[in-house]
C-alpha cells in the first residue's frame, strides 16, 4: 500500500530531528550516570559502580512493591477507562438526546491539570470538610478512611484516574467511530443483525486499531502516574500507594541520588517496553485479521 | 477614549515625576534588578514582596519575586546552585536545607553583624541557626518553634474543671508535662459531642516528624548534653531508638488516637483547620495556629485561643549514662521545629551587595515587625522586639490572647533548654526513612521500638555512605557545637 | 437520520448512562466552583452545597488570586497561553506530516545505521567530555552532528543485519514517551544550561520550553494520527495521483481536510497535555515563562490546604480549556458532516 517518493523525507525529518535533539542528551546522560554512584547533595564525586545501582534496586523490596502498586493502578484504571469510555462513545455516536452537550462536558476532566484534579479529589474526599463522607454518613456508612487506609486509598486513586482520563478514551473512540463508513451498517441493517451482533462483528473489530492505540498510550501514561498520588496520599500510608515515578521523584529530587534514579528510570523503561511489546504482539494477529 | 488615554498618560508622568524627585536613592541601586525566589505566596512570598516595595522606593533598585510550589522549591534551588546558573540573587528557604546549600552561599557582610538590630535577633537564631562553621551564611526572616494552643472556654468551664479534677486528681490547666497533655486530650475526646482531644500532623509528607520531635525533645534533650537529641555528637551514632525516643513515639501514637477521625491524613493545615473549626480542645504546632484561631474570618473559636509553651518532663534520658535522669522540677524544653525561613545570597549572584542590602531591609525591626502582625505573611516572631510590642498584636488578638501568645512565643525562642531541629547534608534521605517507619508505627504495623530500631539502622548506614566524619562535622556545626 | 442511531428503550438506557456519567463528571467541578466562592471559615465548618442557601458566597479567593498575592497570575496565564497554543499547533502539524509519511511511504533502513548513530552519539559525547576535555555543550553538538551524518551516509550503503521499517520508526517515536520524566527533565535542564553557556539562552525562554513541548508531544501525535490516516480510504489519494497531483498537495489539499476530526481531537489532547504539564515547566523556567500548573500546584503549600485558593487557581486553569473544548467540538461536528457526505 505504501509508496516511495523522495518527498517523504521532507515529511518525516522535522519530527525526527526535533525528537532526536531533545531526547538524545537526557538518554546519554542518564545511561552514563546509571552506572555511577553520584549524588548532588551531599556532593559526592561520581564513582563508577557498574551494574551496582541496578543490582541494588532489584534487591530492594521497595522497588518490587512500588512496581506492583503501579501495575495494579495502571491496569485497573485503564481497564475501567476503556470500558466506560467505549460505552459512552457508543452512546454519543448513536445520537443520544442532548449529545451535543454531553460531547463537550465529558471532555472537561481531561483538560484539568492533574495536580488540580488531585487537589480537588482531596477536598471531596476530606473526612470532615468534604461532601462525600457526609453523604456516606447520611446513608448510614461510617466515616470512610478514603485516603488513610491502603485499600481505600488505592481505590480512590484509581477512581480519580478513571474520572480524569476516561474523556481521553471517549474523545479518541468517538473520533474513530465517526470515520467508520455507514454502508457496512446499512448492509447489516438489511440483514436484520441485532445491535449486539453489529457491535461484535462490525463496530468493535473496526475500532480495534484505534482502541489498541488508545489503550497503549493510556497504559504508558498511567505507569508514569505521580501527581495524583503525590498530592492525595503522598505515597502513604507507609509506602503502600507509592508508585514508580513517585519513588523516582523521592530519590531524584529530594535526595538527588542521580545514579540510582537513572538506573531506576532505565529499569522502568525496560519494564514498559516489555509490556508494550507483549501487548502489541498479543494483539497483532487480531489487527491483521481485520485489516 | 483619547481623552482617557491622555489623562492616564499624564497621571503616569506625574507619578513618575514625583517619585523621581521625592526620593534620593539611598544606597543607590538604580538599574539593579534582583531576583528573589521562595515558595508560592502568600506565606513568606508576600513578606518578600512587601519588603520589595519599600526597598525599591528607598534604593531605586528592583526586586522580582519568583515563586515555586513548596514541595518543588528545594529541587529548584539545588539544581540552580549546582549547575552554576546565575538564576537567583536572593533565596528564601527552609533551614533544614542549609547544609546542602552552604558550599554555594556568600557570607553576610560584616557590618550587618553588629549594632542594635543585630542584637535584637533572638540568640538562638543569631548564634546557631544562621551560623555555619563560624560563618553567618543566612539571615532568619521568620521564627519557628512549636508551642501549645488550647481552648480557654473549654478549660475554664466549671463543669469541665470539676469533672477533670475528679477523674485525674489535679486541676485542669495548660499541661506542664506530656503526660498531662495526654490526660487532657483523653478527657476532651468526646466524639459524640463532635469534640476531640488534640490535633497533630500525622500525614507522611505533611510535617509529621516535627510533631514527633516535639514529643521526643521533652525526653531526650538533656540540659547537660546539648545537641545529642538525634545523634551522638562524638560518634555520630543514631540516637533515635533510645528509650526517650520510644517514649516520645508511644505518646505521639497515643495522641493520634485522641484526634479527629482520619487524623492520620492531617498535615499542619488540617491541624489549624481542626483547631479553628472548634473540633479539638488543644493542639501543638507553629505560631500560625494561634493567629488563625484568633481570626474571626477563619475561625469559630476566636476570642478563646489560649497559648502556652510546649509541655516538658521531669525525666530525661541521658545518652551517656544510658539512664533516665530524674529532675526535681519539670524541665520545659522548647523545640525549634523547622527553625524559621532563612534568606541567603548565592555566591553565583553578581549583585551580592544589593541582595544583602535588601535582606537587611526585609529583616529590619520595623519592616519585619509589621510583617509579623500582618496576616498571611507567615512571618512569626524572631526578634525580641517582635514579642515585646503588645500594641502591635492587639489588632488581631484580645488582650489575654495576645499576652499568652507572645509569652509562649518568647518563651519558645529564649527557653533555657532549647532543642534544635535536625539539619544535615542529605536531609531528605534521613527524613524519608523516618517518615516511612513512622507511618508504619502509626498504622500499628510495627511496634514503636521496632520502627525506631529500623530507623537507627538505616540512619547509621546513610551516615556511613555519606562519610561519617563529614556528617559528624556537619552535625556538630548544625547544633552549634565546636569542632573537635 | 443515520442507521446507527439508537431507537426505543435502548436510547433511554443510553441516556440514563450518559446522565449518570455527566453527574460524576460535573460534581467535582461544581464543588470547585462553589468552594472558590467560600470564605475560609465556611470551608472549615464542614461541607455546604448551595450558594446563598447554606453559605454566603464571597470573592476573597478571587481577589487574592487576581491581585497577585498568590503568585504572578497574569504573566503565568499569558505564558501558558502562548506556549500552549504554539507548541500544540506546531506539534500537531509536524506530527501529522510525519504520521502521514509513515502511513503512505515506505521507509527502510538497516538496524546497523541506527546503531551507528547511537554508538557515535554516545561515544563521541563521552570522548569529547572526558578524554578531550571539551565542554558538555560542544561535545554534545559535535557528536550529534557526526552521528547523524554517519548514520545517514551509512544508510546509503548495503549494510548487513536486520532491516527496519515504518512500524519500527513509529515504535521508536512512542518509546520516547516511555522514559520516566524525572531524570529526563533534570538532564534537559543541564543541557539547556550548557547551551546557555555557549550563548543560546534556552532556560526560561520561549524557544526552550516550546521546543521541549513539541518534542514530547510528537510521539503521541504521530501515534494517534497514524491511525486516523490509516482509516482514510486510499482511493481518493490514488485518484489524485493518477492526475499527477504532487504529494504535498495531496496531503494539504485532500488528506488534512478529510481527517479533520482526528486532527482536532489530537490537537485538543496535545493542548491539554502542554497546558497542564508540570515537571518540564518547573525545571526549564525560572520567572519569565513560568506556566499555570506551577501556580496551581503552589497553592498546596506547607501551611496546609487552603481550599478556596486552590479552587480559584484550578478554575483559572480549567476555564480557558473549557472554552477551547466548546469551540473545537463544534468544529469536530462539522467534520462529521463532511464524513457523511463522503
Amino acid at each position: 500500500m505504501t509508496r516511495n517518493d523522495p518527498i517523504k523525507h521532507f515529511f518525516i525529518w522535522p519530527a525526527l530531528l526535533i525528537v532526536l535533539l531533545i531526547s538524545i542528551f537526557p538518554l546519554v546522560y542518564s545511561l552514563t550516570t546509571s552506572f555511577m554512584s553520584m549524588r548532588l547533595v551531599p556532593p559526592t564525586p561520581a564513582r563508577f559502580v557498574g551494574f551496582g545501582n541496578y543490582l541494588d534496586l532489584l534487591q530492594n523490596p521497595r522497588f518490587w512493591h512500588v512496581a506492583g502498586t503501579t501495575t495494579l493502578i495502571a491496569v485497573i484504571s485503564v481497564g475501567l477507562q476503556y470500558v466506560i469510555g467505549l460505552s459512552v462513545a457508543l452512546a454519543l455516536n448513536s445520537k443520544v438526546p442532548g449529545e451535543g452537550i454531553f460531547r463537550v462536558s465529558f471532555l472537561l476532566p481531561m483538560l484539568v491539570a492533574p495536580v488540580a484534579v488531585a487537589l480537588i479529589a482531596r477536598q471531596v474526599l476530606n473526612p470532615t470538610m468534604g461532601p462525600l463522607n457526609e453523604v456516606m454518613t447520611a446513608l448510614g456508612f461510617p466515616n470512610l478512611p478514603f485516603l488513610t487506609q491502603t485499600s481505600w486509598a488505592l481505590g480512590s486513586i484509581v477512581a480519580v484516574e478513571v474520572w480524569q482520563w476516561t474523556p481521553f478514551v471517549i474523545l479518541m473512540l468517538l473520533a474513530g467511530l465517526q470515520t467508520l463508513p455507514d454502508d457496512v451498517y446499512e448492509a447489516a441493517a438489511l440483514e436484520n443483525a441485532t445491535p449486539w451482533q453489529q457491535f461484535r462483528d462490525i463496530t468493535f473489530p473496526m475500532l480495534l486499531p484505534i482502541s489498541v492505540a488508545v489503550v497503549f498510550i493510556r497504559l504508558i501514561e498511567s505507569y508514569k502516574i505521580i501527581d495524583t498520588v503525590f498530592v492525595m496520599t503522598g505515597g502513604g500510608p507507609g509506602i503502600s500507594t507509592e508508585t514508580l515515578t513517585l519513588f523516582a521523584y523521592q530519590e531524584g529530587f529530594k535526595k538527588f541520588n542521580l545514579g540510582y534514579t537513572s538506573a531506576l528510570s532505565f529499569l522502568f523503561l525496560i519494564v514498559i517496553t516489555v509490556i508494550g511489546l507483549v501487548y502489541l504482539a498479543v494483539l497483532k494477529p487480531y489487527l491483521e485479521k481485520h485489516k | 477614549m483619547r481623552k482617557l488615554l491622555l489623562a492616564s498618560a499624564s497621571l503616569g508622568a506625574l507619578v513618575m515625576g514625583s517619585a523621581g524627585t521625592a526620593l534620593a536613592c539611598d544606597p543607590d541601586y538604580t538599574g539593579v534588578e534582583l531576583t528573589a525566589t521562595t515558595q508560592t505566596g502568600p506565606y513568606i512570598a508576600s513578606a518578600l514582596q512587601l519588603a520589595a516595595k519599600g526597598w525599591e522606593e528607598k534604593t531605586c533598585g528592583k526586586v522580582k519575586v519568583v515563586e515555586f510550589p513548596w514541595s518543588e522549591l528545594y529541587p529548584k534551588i539545588v539544581t540552580s546552585l549546582t549547575s552554576g546558573e546565575d538564576a537567583f540573587d536572593v533565596i528564601a528557604f527552609a533551614p533544614a536545607w542549609a547544609p546542602d546549600f552552604t558550599d554555594f552561599l556568600s557570607e553576610m557582610p560584616a557590618d550587618m553583624q553588629k549594632g542594635a538590630d543585630w542584637d535584637d535577633i533572638a540568640p538562638v537564631y543569631r548564634e546557631q541557626l544562621m551560623v555555619w562553621n563560624g560563618k553567618v551564611l543566612s539571615q532568619t526572616m521568620d521564627g519557628d518553634a512549636h508551642t501549645y494552643s488550647y481552648r480557654i472556654d473549654l478549660f475554664e468551664n466549671a463543669d469541665n474543671q470539676k469533672a477533670f479534677k475528679e477523674k485525674y486528681g489535679y486541676d485542669l490547666a495548660p499541661p506542664k508535662t506530656w503526660k498531662q497533655y495526654l490526660d487532657i486530650a483523653e478527657y476532651f475526646n468526646q466524639p459524640t459531642n463532635n469534640l476531640w482531644g488534640t490535633a497533630e500532623a500525622f500525614r507522611r509528607g505533611g510535617q509529621q516528624f516535627w510533631f514527633l520531635f516535639s514529643h521526643v525533645a521533652g525526653y531526650t534533650s538533656h540540659p547537660d548534653n546539648p545537641g545529642a537529641m538525634f545523634f551522638n555528637p562524638e560518634t555520630m551514632d543514631a540516637q533515635v531508638n533510645n528509650p526517650g525516643w520510644v517514649r516520645g513515639l508511644e505518646e505521639y501514637i497515643r495522641a493520634s488516637k485522641l484526634a479527629p477521625p482520619n487524623a492520620l491524613n492531617f498535615s499542619f493545615g488540617e491541624v489549624n483547620a481542626a483547631f479553628a473549626g472548634g473540633q479539638v480542645a488543644e493542639s501543638i504546632g507553629w505560631g500560625d495556629t494561634g493567629v488563625i484561631g484568633a481570626d474571626p474570618k477563619q475561625s469559630k473559636v476566636a476570642g478563646s485561643v489560649g497559648s502556652a509553651p510546649l509541655p516538658g518532663s521531669d525525666e530525661i534520658w541521658n545518652y551517656k549514662t544510658k539512664k533516665w535522669d530524674k529532675f526535681d522540677h519539670v524541665v520545659q524544653t522548647s523545640f525549634m521545629a523547622f527553625g524559621g525561613w532563612q534568606a541567603a545570597v548565592p555566591a553565583t549572584s553578581t549583585k551580592q551587595e544589593a541582595a544583602w542590602n535588601y535582606i537587611q531591609y526585609l529583616t529590619s525591626p520595623a519592616v519585619s515587625g509589621q510583617a509579623a502582625i500582618t496576616g498571611g505573611t507567615g512571618v512569626n516572631p524572631y526578634r525580641i522586639s517582635h514579642t515585646t510590642n503588645l500594641d502591635l498584636w492587639s489588632k488581631i488578638f484580645s488582650e489575654r490572647e495576645a499576652k499568652e501568645y507572645l509569652g509562649a512565643q518568647k518563651e519558645a525562642v529564649t527557653a533555657k533548654n532549647i532543642a534544635l531541629d535536625m539539619r544535615l547534608p542529605g536531609y531528605f534521605s534521613y527524613t524519608e526513612v523516618l517518615e516511612i517507619e513512622l507511618s508504619k508505627a502509626l498504622a500499628g504495623e510495627v511496634t514503636p521500638q521496632q520502627a525506631l530500631d529500623s530507623v537507627a539502622e538505616q540512619w547509621n548506614k546513610l551516615t556511613d555512605e555519606f562519610g561519617r566524619d563529614k556528617q559528624l562535622a556537619a552535625y556538630r556545626a548544625s547544633m552549634g557545637l565546636a569542632q573537635e | 437520520m443515520s442507521v446507527r442511531t439508537l431507537k426505543g428503550k435502548r436510547r433511554w438506557l443510553a441516556l440514563g448512562g450518559c446522565l449518570a456519567w455527566l453527574a460524576i463528571t460535573f460534581f467535582p467541578l461544581y464543588w470547585v466552583l462553589i468552594t472558590s466562592f467560600k470564605t475560609p471559615i465556611a470551608v472549615v465548618g464542614g461541607p455546604t452545597y448551595l450558594p446563598f442557601v447554606d453559605f454566603e458566597p464571597s470573592l476573597t479567593a478571587w481577589s487574592e488570586l487576581l491581585s497577585g498575592q498568590r503568585g504572578q497570575f497574569f504573566s503565568t496565564f499569558w505564558a501558558s497561553t502562548i506556549i500552549g497554543l504554539s507548541a500544540s499547533i506546531a506539534a500537531t502539524f509536524i506530527g501529522a506530516m510525519a504520521a502521514y509519511a509513515l502511513v503512505r511511504f515506505t521507509f527502510r533502513f538497516r538496524l546497523l545505521s541506527a546503531l551507528i548513530f547511537v554508538v557515535i552519539a554516545f561515544g563521541g559525547f563521552l570522548l569529547g567530555r572526558h578524554m578531550l576535555g571539551y565542554g558538555q555543550g560542544i561535545s554534545l553538538i559535535c557528536s550529534f552532528v557526526a552521528a547523524l551524518a554517519l548514520a545517514v551516509i551509512s544508510s546509503r550503503f548495503c549494510l548487513p543485519g536486520p532491516e527496519l521499517g515504518n512500524n519500527d520508526i513509529v515504535f521508536w517515536f512512542v518509546s520516547q514517551r516511555m522514559f520516566p520524566p524525572i531524570v529526563a527533565a533534570f538532564a534537559l535542564y543541564l543541557m539547556y544550561t550548557e547551551m546557555g553557556k555557549l550563548g543560546f539562552k534556552l532556560v526560561d525562554s520561549y524557544i526552550g520550553l516550546t521546543f521541549a513541548y513539541i518534542a514530547f508531544s510528537l510521539p503521541i501525535v504521530i501515534w494517534l494520527m497514524r491511525d486516523f490516516f490509516e482509516a482514510l480510504p486510499v482511493e481518493v489519494e490514488e485518484a489524485a495521483m493518477v492526475d499527477n497531483v504532487p504529494s504535498w498537495r495531496i496531503f494539504f489539499g485532500i488528506v488534512l481536510p478529510m481527517s479533520k476530526p482526528g486532527l482536532i481531537a489530537t490537537f485538543m489532547i496535545t493542548l491539554a497535555f502542554v497546558w497542564n504539564e508540570f515537571l518540564f515547566a518547573l525545571f526549564l523556567t525560572n520567572s519569565k515563562w513560568q506556566t499555570l500548573p506551577i501556580l496551581v500546584a503552589g497553592q498546596n503549600s506547607q501551611r496546609g490546604d487552603e481550599w478556596w485558593a486552590i479552587s480559584a487557581a484550578a478554575l483559572v486553569a480549567i476555564i480557558p480549556m473549557m472554552v477551547m473544548a466548546g469551540l473545537l467540538s463544534r468544529l469536530m461536528r462539522s467534520g462529521l458532516l463532511l464524513g457523511a457526505i463522503k
